[in-house]
């Protein structure tokens, strides 16, 4: 620490010259003189001086992140108390691991009208769900681009999600817990910024770290679509590839340090290859690894499918969904036999959170 | 919010006077540069740029509302558009602060129900209107002042008995006729005012799409992209001035035929057509199926997208298509003296798994039988009868977009 170069620390330019010319290089040179010898001998003011010194005598411990070092044990106990918001698709969730797993980023794509925004309302209403019914009881962020936000909406979905919990009510602790989940409640835990065009979205990333530690609560951070005001009105498509590498990293840290889920939506561009057309994630190349997960949902025929394309600890998986009054749920599949009667019945509703350990693989169910 | 004045953010006037050097005067400047570069352009340390970073974007970040404010705020938040069945479904009509597209091949009634829309928005409220002026930009040349009064006059015979109710229904309908990309785009960039000073409750864009087919070929490079960024931006411009007055928008768009392989339709447009009738909007296997134009970025932008359809020489079919409240459901209509009257009385709701198995609609004769003689004479138009949509590979159909057809 004390053979550090006077040049990378973050000092203002200016001050950053006048420090090297004075023969100021390293940080050993630095941390033993006073403010006032210091802004004599380099020519600079009193107070630049003062937090010169203050930054360079920060430990190391200080002045990088927080989580510098872990045991990749400790790292699984968290990953493990962190929990997913689930999608009440319980063919989905168990192909993702249990739902959206929270502390990460996780990219829904798929083409206009496949149900990306409905999926998204649905993760806004799962993400209050109380502890004991098994989801986070927290709270969730909705950033729109797009202004398909409609509150009609999110009142049926809260409502049939109510509905569900009330009757798969067993015990005292979760009539409890009911009475704090009404449709009134979770609409009103249920943040909404409308982000008009790319610099306002730059800027609410910006405040976001603030606004989330003002209300721990919140355990989701949904952007529908990060596509949208990234698609027009950009001639420069470097500073478009430079803002978005910008904003998916501000979008990682944020995931991690105040544990929540982030979930982006991204549209389908059409990429025209030799003589065919395909539909393909939006927003360039480079973005595409960008989130940690991604989720893309597609037609085929007269259904609807969620194929799980990136993830570092599942394994590929499609499978089909559908959209109802209620929300996003699995498909009734025709054998009685095979399925419970009630496809809403879902078997991680009913447990607690399970470890990754017993949920097998996936690609076996 | 974007082309806010850094100087006006509470940043110190030194400060803003070194960054206007470096030609950074907005916050869309400020924010679209690194760190690093603030740093140099500003003179700032890191610590320094983060905390003008967050000024910066106090000043024009969105305020929050939670759902709940939204919910309690949004009194009219739907404009009903007296087609019973559809109205249900939609939850109450077309969604204020939304853009709805309403694309069919030429001749289906889009401007018929256009023209529709804007006597509704007229009326007044017990009646189910909006009670405010319609701005009515028109680039076919469909609108018809004649049809417009004979649409009021058979809807609502005892409202409209009276001549001068005619006559400020009239009054409240601003037509804009505007037909090249320039034109439209200044004419929405000046729409903002004209809402406020005639007091508008309903914009009708009737059509997107014809302007842009016509100026844009998108067999040229460059071409596509500059269209899709046109069109992203009078997009962009709707949608915010949807939302700012809590007024619906609606658009009208044409139909492309879209080349591709087998299996990769989207068949979830075909529906409820009766057996051994050819559906003009089909996923046949080899050559193509119809899909609404201006692309995949467009289909992107529009939060609800009604298509109309031919169904047989009189009776047409409305579908919602795509909606952020509604399912999928289709409607049976015909184009009448009165406007658009839909069919059966009880709408149907198709669950995906089952429009497999949906059979021919049950049909009742419709009400009174639309004597063609005296439409077109009203207006000058072609009435087109149900084509084969089945392209040959070399030359994709397009409609051929006669301006007016019903």
């Amino acid at each position: 620490m004390m053979q550090r170069d006077v040049a990378s620390f973050a000092f203002a330019p200016a001050v950053k010259v006048r420090l090297i010319s004075a023969g100021f290089l390293t940080a050993k040179d630095i941390c033993d003189l006073r403010p006032t010898e210091l802004s004599k001998e380099a020519g600079i003011s009193q107070q630049e001086a003062l937090e010169v010194l203050q930054e360079v005598r920060r430990g190391p411990a200080e002045q990088g992140a927080a989580e510098s070092r872990l045991t990749a044990l400790e790292l699984l106990e968290r990953e493990q108390a962190l929990g997913t918001v689930i999608t009440f698709c319980s063919a989905l969730d168990q192909a993702l691991g249990g739902g959206i797993p929270v502390g990460k980023t996780t990219e829904i794509c798929g083409a206009p009208g496949v149900g990306k925004t409905q999926l998204c309302i649905q993760l806004a209403v799962d993400a209050q769900i109380p502890g004991c019914f098994g989801g986070l009881g927290g709270q969730a962020v909705y950033i729109d681009t797009e202004g398909s936000f409609l509150v009609e909406r999110v009142v049926d979905v809260a409502t049939a999600a109510v509905q569900h919990c009330t009757l798969i009510t067993k015990d005292t602790e979760q009539r409890e817990a009911l009475q704090s989940f009404t449709v009134e409640t979770v609409l009103s835990q249920l943040f909404l910024f409308r982000c008009h065009d790319y610099v306002e979205l730059l800027a609410q990333t910006h405040l976001l770290p603030d606004f989330l530690s003002q209300h721990p609560k919140v355990r989701l951070v949904v952007i529908d679509s990060i596509a949208f005001p990234f698609r027009h009105s950009f001639e420069d498509l470097s500073l478009r590839t430079r803002l978005l590498n910008g904003l998916a990293q501000q979008l990682t840290q944020i995931a991690s340090q105040h544990s929540v889920a982030v979930v982006l939506t991204n549209q389908m561009t059409t990429r025209i290859g030799q003589n065919q057309s395909m539909l393909v994630p939006a927003l360039g190349e480079s973005w595409g690894h960008a989130a940690t997960q991604r989720l893309i949902l597609h037609w085929e025929g007269k259904h609807r499918f969620a194929s799980l394309y990136k993830s570092p600890s599942q394994r590929e998986a499609t499978v089909p969904y559908q959209i109802t009054p209620h929300g996003f749920r699995d498909v009734q599949l025709p054998d009685p036999s095979v399925t419970p009667a009630d496809p809403s019945l879902t078997p991680s509703l009913n447990s607690r959170k399970r470890p990754r350990g017993e949920e097998g693989d996936p690609s076996d169910a | 919010m974007a082309n806010k004045k850094l100087r006006r953010t509470g940043m110190l006037p030194e400060l803003c006077d070194r960054l206007d050097r470096h030609q950074i005067e907005t916050c869309q400047d400020f924010l679209s540069l690194g760190p690093l570069e603030l740093m140099r352009e500003a003179g700032q340390s890191y610590q320094q740029v983060q905390t003008l970073l967050r000024t910066v974007s106090l000043a024009c970040a969105p305020t929050m509302v939670t759902a709940l404010e939204l919910r309690d705020r949004r009194s009219h938040a739907f404009f009903p558009t007296s087609l019973r069945g559809l109205d249900a479904v939609l939850h109450g009509g077309l969604a204020s602060g939304t853009l709805t597209e309403v694309t069919g091949p030429s001749g289906c009634g889009k401007s018929q129900f256009c023209m529709m829309l804007s006597v509704l928005a007229t009326l007044p409220r017990t009646m189910g209107g909006l009670d405010s002026s319609v701005l009515y930009i028109d680039t076919e040349s469909a609108f018809c002042a004649e049809r417009l009064v004979e649409i009021a006059q058979n809807r609502f015979p005892k409202y409209f008995s009276l001549q001068e109710r005619v006559v400020e229904m009239a009054q409240k309908i601003h037509l804009f006729r505007e037909l090249t990309c320039q034109n439209v785009l200044k004419r929405l960039g000046g729409l903002e005012e004209e809402i406020i000073s005639k007091k508008a409750g309903l914009v009708i864009i009737d059509s997107i799409a014809s302007v842009v087919r016509k100026e844009f070929d998108t067999s040229i490079p460059g071409n596509l992209s500059e269209r899709s960024s046109l069109l992203s931006q009078e997009a962009a411009t709707l949608k915010y001035l949807a939302e700012e007055f809590s007024i619906p928008v609606v658009l009208t768009n044409q139909i492309t035929t879209h080349l591709s392989r087998k299996g990769t339709a989207p068949s979830h447009l075909e529906c409820n057509v009766p057996e051994g009738k050819e559906s003009p909007v089909s996923a046949d296997g080899e050559s193509g199926y119809v899909t609404a134009a201006l692309g995949n970025t467009w289909s992107h932008s529009v939060n609800t997208r009604l298509i109309v359809q031919y169904l047989d020489s009189q009776r047409r079919q409305i579908i919602v298509a795509k909606s952020p409240i509604a399912p999928f459901s289709v409607f049976n209509y015909t184009v009448q003296n009165s406007g658009l009257e839909l069919e059966d009385s009880a709408h149907r709701y198709h669950p995906r798994a089952d429009s497999g198995t949906a059979k021919a609609n049950t049909c009742c004769p419709p009400k009174h039988v639309p004597s063609a003689d005296h439409f077109f004479s009203l207006c000058r138009s072609v009435m087109h009868p149900p084509q084969s949509y089945s392209a040959s590979p070399q030359v994709p159909s397009q409609p051929t977009g006669v301006a007016g057809a019903w």
